[in-house]
C-alpha cells in the first residue's frame, strides 16, 4: 500500500496580534491516484461541469485538491455536488486551492467564471475495483 | 493590512513510478482582490462529549455573504474508527468525511452553515476561519 504525504501551513505575522502559524500534515493510505491540469469548459453546473471525482471511484476515503490556475482573482472555479442537487462545495478564486476529503459515494464536478479556464485537480485514495472512470 | 498564506504539498515515493511531489502557495486576499483577509477566529478548539448531529461549527450568520473567507477543519483524533461528517447548509449536503487526524482547506462564501456529525463521544474538532467582513 502506497502513502501520500499531505501538508498544509498557514501563517500570518499581522492578522493576529501575534504570529499566526499553523503547520499540519496527514499521511493518506492510498494505492491510486491522479494528478490532472485540464481545461474547464463549462461556465455553469447542471451536470455539465468537468467531473473531478466519480461516486464510488474509490473505497471508504478519497481527497481531492483542486488548484484554480488563474491569474485574475475573479477567474473563480465552482466545486459542487453533483450527485446533490449540485449543491455548491467551493468557490476558489484564481490562485487559490482547496484539499477536500470528499464522500467517496457523491460526484463532485467543477464549472468556472470564463470558458476553458485551467485547474489542476488530484484525486487519491483505496481504489474500488468495482467502478472505473470509463 | 494584513498578509496570510496558505501553502500545501503533497507527495509520495510510492504512489507513483517517479516520485510525486507538488506544492503549491496562495496569498488570501478579500474577495476584492487587492487587499488581505484581516480578520480570524484564531485557531479553536471544539470538545464535542456526545455523539452530535448537524451540529454548526460556522454560522453564516457570522460571516458576510460572497466574500473570499477560508476555513481549515481538522479531527484531532487519533483514531481511524473517530470520524467527522462535514456538511454544507440547512439540507446538510455532505462535503467529505474526516477520519482521525484528517483536515481540510475550503473557500468559504459565508452564506451557508458549515455543520459537523461526529461519530464517537470524547471527539475534539479543532478549526479556523480566516474572513473578510
Amino acid at each position: 500500500m502506497a502513502s501520500v504525504r499531505v501538508t498544509l501551513g498557514i501563517s500570518s505575522a499581522d492578522v493576529l496580534s501575534t504570529a499566526l502559524g499553523l503547520n499540519v500534515a496527514t499521511t493518506l493510505v492510498a494505492d491510486s491516484g491522479t494528478m490532472i491540469r485540464a481545461k474547464v469548459a463549462a461556465t455553469s453546473g447542471a451536470g455539465s461541469g468537468i467531473t473531478v471525482y466519480k461516486a464510488d471511484d474509490k473505497d471508504t476515503s478519497a481527497y481531492v485538491y483542486v488548484n484554480n490556475l488563474a491569474t485574475e482573482h475573479e477567474d473563480y472555479i465552482y466545486v459542487y455536488n453533483d450527485t446533490d442537487s449540485d449543491a455548491s462545495v467551493a468557490k476558489i478564486a484564481g490562485g487559490q486551492f482547496a484539499f477536500i476529503p470528499i464522500a467517496v459515494d457523491k460526484t463532485f464536478k467543477a464549472f468556472g467564471t470564463k470558458v476553458n479556464q485551467i485547474i489542476e485537480y488530484g484525486v487519491f485514495g483505496q481504489d474500488n475495483p468495482a467502478n472505473t472512470l470509463g | 493590512m494584513a498578509t496570510t498564506t496558505a501553502s500545501i504539498t503533497i507527495s509520495s515515493g510510492d504512489l507513483t513510478g517517479d516520485a510525486l511531489s507538488l506544492s503549491s502557495t496562495a496569498t488570501l486576499t478579500k474577495a476584492d482582490k487587492s487587499t488581505g483577509l484581516d480578520q480570524t477566529t484564531g485557531v479553536a478548539r471544539k470538545f464535542f462529549a456526545s455523539i452530535t448531529s448537524a451540529e454548526t461549527l460556522v454560522s453564516a450568520s457570522e460571516y458576510t455573504a460572497d466574500r473570499a473567507h477560508k476555513v481549515y477543519i481538522k479531527n484531532t483524533s487519533t483514531s481511524n474508527s473517530e470520524y467527522i461528517n462535514v456538511e454544507l447548509g440547512a439540507s446538510n449536503i455532505t462535503i467529505g468525511r474526516l477520519y482521525g487526524g484528517d483536515w481540510m482547506f475550503i473557500p468559504y462564501n459565508g452564506d451557508q452553515d458549515i455543520d459537523i456529525d461526529t461519530s464517537a463521544v470524547n471527539m475534539t474538532v479543532e478549526y479556523l476561519v480566516i474572513y473578510e467582513a
